[in-house]
C-alpha cells in the first residue's frame, strides 16, 4: 500500500475534516486568522506524540498571543483526544479525527507526530516529521519570520530526536479498524471528562449497570423535576447516580425512596441545594431494609466502612449534582460545605434504642422499612463518660448544641438531630427516660438570657426579647431529632449542625420494591 | 468508539438561561425592588430605591414569603403587572 508523502512547503494546506471541542467546524481559516496556525498530528498511543504534546504544550499559550495558533489533530476520539491533552498539559486547541482519519490522508501522513506550520494564506510554510528539536525550532522560527515577533523554542532536552510511530492513515483498513476499537478509553477518566462526579471516582453507568439497578422498572417513569435546575429524574437517571455511586441493585429501592423523599416539595430542596450554608441531605434508614441490604447502625455508623451507606447517601447527593445541575461552586453555593455532602446516610440501631424508632414516631409500621430525610450540617461528637444522672447526660448533650448554626442563634426553628450512642441511650432506659421527656429537659434547660445573645448575629426573637428573658435553643421540643446508631462501647454521641433558613419539613417514604 | 453510557443528566436544563439585555437607560422606566427576606436586605433596597429614584425610575416594593423558596407564582404576577425591571434583593 503506498502513500504519498507530507504535503510539501508552498503547496496550499488541505481543508480540515475534524472535530473540536466547541460547536461548528474547524477550518484552517479560522485557525490562522490571527497570523498563522501549527497542526500537530499526534495520536494518543505514540509515545513521541505525548513527548511533543508535553514538550510543546506549555509554549501554546505564548504563541497564540503572539499569532501563531496551536492545534493537535488527534487521531483519536475527541474524549480521548482531551483527556490526553489535558494530562500532557497541552495548552493549544484540540480536535479530532475519526477513521478513515481523512485529514491525515490529505496531508499525506505517514507518522504521527508531525508538525505542520500553515501561514495566513493557508499555504504550507514547513513540515517536520517526528520529534526533531532542531528541526522544530526551525519551524517555529520561520513562524516567527512570517509574524515578525520572536517566538519561544522548544527546549533542547534530550532525546532531541525520536521517529514517531505510524499514522493511522498509512495503516491497512483491517489494522486500523483493530485498533481503533476500544480506543484505549479509560472509561473512569471519561466520567471526570463528563463531569458524571463529586470529585471521587464513579462506575461508569452503562446500560447493562443502569438495567440491572432498574431491575425491571420502567426508566422512563418520573419521580419529579430534581433541584434546582429541575432535571427531570426519570428512574433510568436515578439508576445512572446509583451505579455511579456504587451501589448494588439491592440498594436500589432505598435510593429511589430518597430520592421520592428529597423531591417532596415541603423538603425545600431547591433552597438547601444552592444555600450558602453547608448543609446537606442526611438520609436515615429504618426498618428491616436495613438488615436485608447491610446498612451499618452500629460501630462506626457516621464514618467509613460500610458500602450500603456510604453509596446509598452518594446516589442521593448525586442526584441533586447531576441530575439537578446542583454543582458545587456553580447553583450549589455553599461556602464551605461538608464531607456529609459527597453523601450522608445513617442507619438507625433499633435493636439497641430503648424508644420507637424514628419512622414509628412519624406515624409508620415498625415493621416498615422507611427511609427519612433532614437537611443537616457536619455531626460535632460529644464525649461524656462521667454523668451518673440522666439529667447530667442530658445537660451535657443538649448545651452541646448551643453553637449550632450560630453561638447566638437563638432559638433554631428547624429540626435538629441527635444521635445517641447505645451506653448513652442505655442510661436514658435504665432511668425510664423516654424520649419527650428528653427533649422536654433539653428543651427546657439550654437557654440563655437574651441579654447575652445580643453580641453580633442573632434573631429577631432575642432583639424583641426582654433583656433578662431565658431564650431556648430550639422553637420547641419537637425541633429536637433523637436517632440510636452507633458502637456498643464508647460513650460518643454527636449532634448534626441544622439546615437553617429553608422553612421546611423532615419527609419519610417507605421502602417499596423496584422492579423485578 | 467511546463506550455507550446512560446519563444522569437531562440535557434540556443543562445550560442556564441567559440573562436579557441590560436596558440602554433607566430613565422613565419603571421597576419593582423585590425584597426576598433575606436579613438587611430591605435596608440593601432603600438605598437602591433612592438611587433609581434620583435616575427618574418609578419604583415598587414587593416581598416574597421566604428567602429559600421561589415566589410565588402571584408575586411573580405583582411584579409582571407592576414594572419593567427588577431589582432582587440579597444581603446578609
Amino acid at each position: 500500500m503506498s502513500h504519498p508523502s507530507p504535503v510539501d512547503a508552498g503547496r496550499p494546506a488541505p481543508e480540515l475534516a475534524v472535530r473540536g471541542t466547541e460547536p461548528g467546524a474547524v477550518t484552517i481559516g479560522e485557525l490562522a486568522a490571527g497570523g498563522c496556525v501549527l497542526l500537530l498530528f499526534v495520536s494518543e498511543e505514540c509515545p513521541t506524540s505525548a513527548m511533543a504534546l508535553r514538550r510543546l504544550g506549555s509554549l501554546c499559550r505564548d504563541w497564540e498571543a503572539a499569532g501563531l495558533a496551536s492545534a493537535a489533530v488527534f487521531e483519536d476520539p475527541l474524549e480521548v483526544a482531551v483527556r490526553v491533552a489535558r494530562r500532557l498539559g497541552w495548552t493549544g486547541r484540540v480536535v479530532s479525527q475519526e477513521p478513515p482519519y481523512q485529514t491525515s490522508r490529505a496531508y499525506g501522513l505517514v507518522s504521527v507526530p508531525t508538525a505542520v506550520l500553515v501561514d495566513r494564506a493557508g499555504t504550507i510554510a514547513g513540515t517536520v516529521t517526528g520529534w526533531d528539536q532542531p528541526s522544530l525550532q526551525a519551524l517555529v522560527a520561520s513562524a516567527g519570520t512570517l509574524l515578525g515577533a520572536p517566538l519561544t523554542a522548544p527546549p533542547a532536552a534530550q532525546p532531541l530526536q525520536k521517529p514517531g510511530c505510524s499514522s493511522k492513515a498509512a495503516l491497512d483498513q483491517e489494522l486500523a479498524a483493530a485498533m481503533s476499537a476500544p480506543a484505549g478509553t479509560d472509561d473512569i477518566e471519561e466520567m471526570f471528562e463528563r463531569g458524571w462526579t463529586d470529585g471521587l471516582p464513579v462506575v461508569p453507568p452503562t446500560p447493562e449497570r443502569v438495567e440491572a439497578m432498574l431491575g425491571g422498572a420502567d426508566g422512563s417513569e418520573s419521580l419529579g423535576p430534581v433541584p434546582p435546575a429541575l432535571g427531570e429524574a426519570t428512574l433510568a437517571r436515578v439508576a445512572a447516580c446509583a451505579v455511579l455511586a456504587g451501589c448494588r441493585p439491592a440498594y436500589f429501592p432505598v435510593v429511589v425512596a430518597a430520592a421520592r423523599a428529597a423531591l417532596d416539595p415541603a423538603f425545600n430542596l431547591r433552597g438547601q441545594a444552592v444555600t450558602t450554608q453547608p448543609a446537606g441531605q442526611l438520609v436515615v434508614v429504618n426498618g428491616p431494609v436495613r438488615e436485608a441490604i447491610g446498612l451499618n447502625s452500629g460501630i462506626g455508623a457516621l464514618g467509613p466502612g460500610f458500602r450500603a451507606n456510604l453509596t446509598i447517601g452518594r446516589a442521593l447527593r448525586l442526584l441533586v449534582t447531576l441530575t439537578g445541575q446542583g454543582v458545587p461552586g456553580k447553583l450549589d453555593r455553599a461556602t464551605l460545605g461538608h464531607m456529609g455532602k459527597v453523601g450522608f446516610c445513617l442507619a438507625e440501631d433499633e435493636e439497641a434504642s430503648p424508644w420507637p424508632p424514628l419512622h414509628a414516631e412519624r406515624g409508620f409500621r415498625p415493621d416498615q422499612s422507611v427511609v427519612t430525610v433532614i437537611g443537616s450540617d457536619a455531626p460535632l461528637s460529644v464525649s461524656e463518660h462521667r454523668s451518673r444522672t440522666p439529667e447530667d447526660l442530658a445537660h451535657v448533650l443538649g448545651w452541646a448544641a448551643a453553637s449550632a448554626w450560630s453561638t447566638n442563634w437563638w432559638p433554631l426553628a428547624e429540626p435538629q438531630v441527635f444521635v445517641i450512642c447505645p451506653e448513652h441511650a442505655e442510661m436514658f432506659r435504665a432511668a425510664g427516660w423516654t424520649k419527650q421527656r428528653l427533649r422536654r429537659f433539653m428543651f427546657e434547660s439550654v437557654r440563655k438570657p437574651a441579654a447575652e445573645l445580643r453580641r453580633g448575629e442573632t434573631t429577631p426573637f432575642v432583639h424583641a426579647a426582654d433583656p433578662a428573658a431565658l431564650v431556648p435553643k430550639w422553637a420547641s421540643p419537637d425541633a429536637i431529632v433523637l436517632v440510636v446508631a452507633g458502637g456498643e462501647a464508647g460513650r460518643f454521641s454527636a449532634v448534626l449542625g441544622p439546615c437553617s433558613g429553608m422553612g421546611y419539613e423532615i419527609v419519610s417514604r417507605e421502602v417499596v420494591p423496584v422492579g423485578r | 468508539m467511546a463506550a455507550d453510557y446512560v446519563s444522569p443528566i437531562d440535557e434540556r436544563v443543562a445550560e442556564p438561561e441567559p440573562l436579557a439585555p441590560a436596558p440602554a437607560s433607566l430613565r422613565g422606566s419603571r421597576a419593582v425592588l423585590l425584597d426576598i427576606r433575606k436579613n438587611r436586605g430591605a435596608e440593601f433596597l432603600d438605598r437602591v430605591e433612592t438611587l433609581l429614584r434620583a435616575e427618574g425610575v418609578a419604583t415598587a416594593r414587593v416581598t416574597k414569603e421566604i428567602f429559600s423558596k421561589p415566589a410565588a407564582l402571584s408575586v411573580i404576577h405583582d411584579i409582571a403587572a407592576r414594572g419593567g425591571l427588577v431589582v432582587e434583593a440579597l444581603a446578609d
